[in-house]
């Protein structure tokens, strides 16, 4: 920009006009909770968590699900004061920087960055997994079209076709309508309540495969086998969760920032957490826990159980439950595409990563460096993984699940330290700012670090192993080391915001405290 | 002319065609250059979690957008810079026209149209059929044309059908805020069934446009003085593919009857022009009294 400048842009832009165009919040209860439902994807989530879950902790799934909650919920405490207080499109990144400075930020940033990528590759395998699976059932050719799915060639070509699909709608920030969202949401919640109730419906009448009575002992954390079980279990229960916060901390963009996020997140929840715990009891009744042909101990449908056991439970209306899945990963795939976008897109404003990230397409308004990079990335690693490991779908989610709990971590940590100054402004603040997100933070940490260690045994999650280390925990240390290493590379090439000039460290002055000072 | 020229921005090298144009024009005509980008409206996000910080980002984005764009513009040219979230382009344009009660709305080819060629793309078209402001398409590649190039010559396609009236008091007017001499265009196809007679029709065809060019002539104000030229093809991307342009000449042509009053649309002969036609085009309503005449 010359000093020349011919007018005063400054000035008009801030006249009036230019803000009659900010429209306020324009989200309401209803749109949230969709927006909610649809980030979590309850129909993909299940059918890839349910079945790693259960060889962890066997019966006791509901238990799993229900205090797998608690540390969610906790960290969710923390975002929304964090939000509130800067809110910022890099989040965590620039949260856990403005906390702890620059390094612990990138790392935080990386965390989310490749936690979501790891998400959007596992979400497009399932995708074309249903996609194989809808199309035999359609065409009613029992196992033949399915089985397509399962060679690696045409599953990574038709993967990588998913990939190029989601970016292309992505980068174009292209948007169904308002009506189809709700209709999908809504379909997507009754086809899996009709899935549960049939599942049942076999159960008493005696033509269930391997028939379980529910038992208390279901919801009984203590009744699982071990605590290495519990931490396993715990560590894909954050996962089934994941996305949930987004209603929480949509705040100015709701009509009624009073109300409508906790609202919308206590409905959103109480759907969600309604229908995992309906389902997961259904199925687990319905199939047990055994390694039978649909056994949920059957190490060959646990990664994805729904494609095995949508057609014994349902029958001729089993591409429902496909079509249900396909369109829940294929909204899931959108929207999840944001979060890494936008981070990237924050780190590169900041200095963080190369100028580029930080570009906007000026047609679409979408982070496009930033989305194509993100999709290039996910699309690689899932095609290499899908030669390594036997279970890819299965790792990758294990492996999800350990660093969500990283940067979650490190979120709430952020949350606490930042506040420091005001944690006894109120009692109100005595527990969101303090000890909600402290505990939840713990939680987390405890879950990342065990998860970390046991892992290393190479029978860990599906068994996938190289040279006898557990291809989970290699998949972990690789990605995190990785980050370090592109850390240390921009700390050289870009210092700038490594010395804290981009994004300075900060803590709020007590506000009690300025009171009492001006008495 | 003290009036406001709404540009329609976008930071690419159709934003910049739209807005090097739109600077000419505001400087023969004195008029305040109005460089808008419209951002996509929260409440469409159904699928993508808004995101408020986002939004405040892309804001910050497109002020620095136009604030490059306004340095690119000679500086005797104001300038003001406009950002809005609508549902679309079109609508968000027009809203801000209206408020500025704007002389014209200025906006790019489509992406992918060749250098010097128009390409309608659905934003575009859809500000065509809505706007009640006049719209000038800017080809690819008008910000090649240097800036001192102004406005040299109006070029105003009166058809071969009376009712023009409207489309010659606008040409006027802004012949005379800019000093650029006009010609009048009729244009003389053959595009009929290739059964009939074609020297008769013509005879005919070349009558009648002769009458609408004179009819046309004599509504211009005495000592404005207008070239006539009648061009002749056998299709209208034919004939007008013959005409000579000046660097700095515009187009003037009015909407099709079709239109709503007060509103714009392009009609099929105008459409056929755009794809031959390597001057900015200004597309005009066609305003209230003509209604009755024509029909």
């Amino acid at each position: 920009m010359t000093s020349e400048a011919p007018a005063i842009p400054g000035e008009a832009v801030d006249g009036g006009l230019s803000k009659k165009g900010l429209s306020a919040g324009t989200v309401g209860l209803i749109g949230a909770v969709v927006i909610g439902i649809s980030c979590i994807a309850p129909a993909y989530t299940l059918t890839a968590a349910l079945g790693p879950t259960v060889s962890e902790v066997g019966f006791q799934v509901p238990a799993i699900i229900l205090i797998g909650f608690i540390p969610m919920l906790l960290v969710a405490f923390g975002y929304r004061e964090l939000n509130n207080r800067m809110p910022d499109a890099g989040t965590s990144f620039t949260w856990a920087a403005r906390a702890f400075g620059p390094w612990v930020g990138w790392m935080a940033g990386w965390g989310l960055v490749s936690a979501t990528i790891l998400v959007l590759s596992n979400l497009a395998g399932i995708a074309v997994e249903f996609l194989f699976l809808l199309i035999d059932q359609l065409a009613g050719s029992p196992g033949t079209i399915a089985e397509l799915a399962f060679d690696p060639f045409i599953n990574v070509a038709v993967c990588l076709l998913f990939m190029l699909g989601a970016t292309f709608v992505s980068y174009r920030d292209m948007q169904t309508t308002q009506k189809l969202q709700y209709f999908l949401v809504t379909f997507q919640v009754l086809v899996l309540l009709v899935f549960a109730i049939a599942a049942f419906v076999h159960t008493g009448a005696g033509s269930a495969f391997d028939a379980s009575a529910v038992d208390l002992s279901w919801f009984n954390p203590f009744a699982v086998s071990s605590t290495a079980a519990l931490v396993a279990g715990l560590s894909l229960s954050i996962f089934i969760f994941w996305g949930w916060d987004v209603t929480l901390t949509m705040n100015e963009e709701t009509k009624n920032p009073e109300k409508t996020p906790g609202r919308a997140a206590t409905l959103t929840v109480i759907t969600i957490v309604t229908l995992y715990l309906l389902l997961s009891i259904a199925l687990l009744s319905f199939a047990g826990i055994g390694d039978g042909e649909l056994g949920l101990g059957n190490e060959d449908i646990q990664t994805n159980v729904f494609f095995y056991l949508s057609g014994p439970v349902l029958g001729p209306l089993a591409f429902l439950v496909s079509l249900a899945v396909l369109t829940s990963s294929a909204s899931s795939l959108q929207s999840t595409f944001v979060s890494p976008a936008r981070t990237l897109l924050s780190m590169g404003h900041y200095g963080a990563l190369p100028p580029s990230f930080a570009k906007v397409s000026p047609r679409f308004f979408t982070p496009g460096y930033a989305t194509i990079v993100a999709s290039i990335v996910a699309s690689a690693f899932y095609a290499v993984m899908r030669f390594i490991s036997e279970d890819v779908l299965w790792d990758t989610i294990t492996a999800l699940g350990m660093m969500i709990c990283f940067y979650y971590g490190i979120t709430a940590f952020a949350c606490v330290w930042y506040f420091r100054k005001q944690w006894f402004d109120s009692v109100r603040n005595v527990f969101f700012t303090l000890l909600f997100p402290l505990v939840g933070g713990l939680i987390l940490a405890a879950l990342f670090v065990l998860t970390l260690v046991d892992s290393m045994n190479p029978d860990y999650g599906s068994g996938s192993n190289i040279a006898g280390v557990g291809l989970v925990f290699i998949l972990g240390v690789v990605v995190i080391l990785l980050g370090v290493g592109i850390m240390i590379w921009q700390a050289i090439t870009r210092p700038a915001f490594f010395r804290g000039e981009t994004l300075s460290l900060d803590a709020p002055e007590s506000l009690r405290r300025r009171k009492e000072a001006a008495r | 002319m003290t009036g406001h020229i709404v540009v329609g921005y976008t930071a690419t090298k159709t934003g910049r065609d739209a807005v090097a144009f739109a600077a000419r024009l505001a400087a023969r005509t004195g008029a305040v250059l109005d460089v808008a980008v419209i951002l996509p409206g929260e409440g469409r996000s159904v699928i993508t979690p808004p995101d408020a910080s986002y939004d405040r980002l892309l804001r910050e984005q497109a002020r620095q957008w136009i604030a490059a764009a306004i340095d690119r513009i000679p500086a005797d040219v104001v300038a003001h810079a406009h950002v809005r979230s609508a549902d679309s382009f079109a609508e968000g344009l027009i809203a801000v026209a209206d408020e500025l009660a704007a002389d014209y709305i200025v906006v790019g080819a489509a992406d992918g149209g060749s250098r010097g060629r128009h390409r309608l793309g659905t934003t575009t078209s859809e500000l065509l059929h809505s706007s009640d402001v006049p719209v000038a398409l800017v080809p690819r590649g008008a910000r090649k044309i240097a800036a001192e190039a102004g406005i040299s010559r109006l070029t105003v396609a009166v058809g071969t059908r009376p009712g023009a009236d409207a489309l010659i008091s606008d040409a006027e007017a802004l012949a005379r805020s800019t000093g650029a001499p006009v010609r009048l265009l009729s244009l003389l196809t053959v595009d009929l069934p290739p059964t009939a007679d074609t020297a008769a029709i013509r005879i005919a065809g070349s009558t009648q446009a002769d009458e609408v060019l004179e009819a046309a002539q004599t509504q211009l104000p005495e000592g404005m003085a207008a070239d006539v030229v009648v061009a002749e093809g056998e299709s209208i991307e034919d004939a007008v593919s013959r005409l000579e342009w000046l660097p700095g000449e515009v187009l003037l042509a009015g909407s099709s009857r079709l239109a709503q009053p007060r509103r714009l649309f392009l009609g099929s002969t105008a459409a056929k022009m755009l794809h031959e036609v390597p001057v900015p085009v200004i597309v005009v309503p066609r305003t209230r009294q003509q209604e009755g005449g024509e029909a």
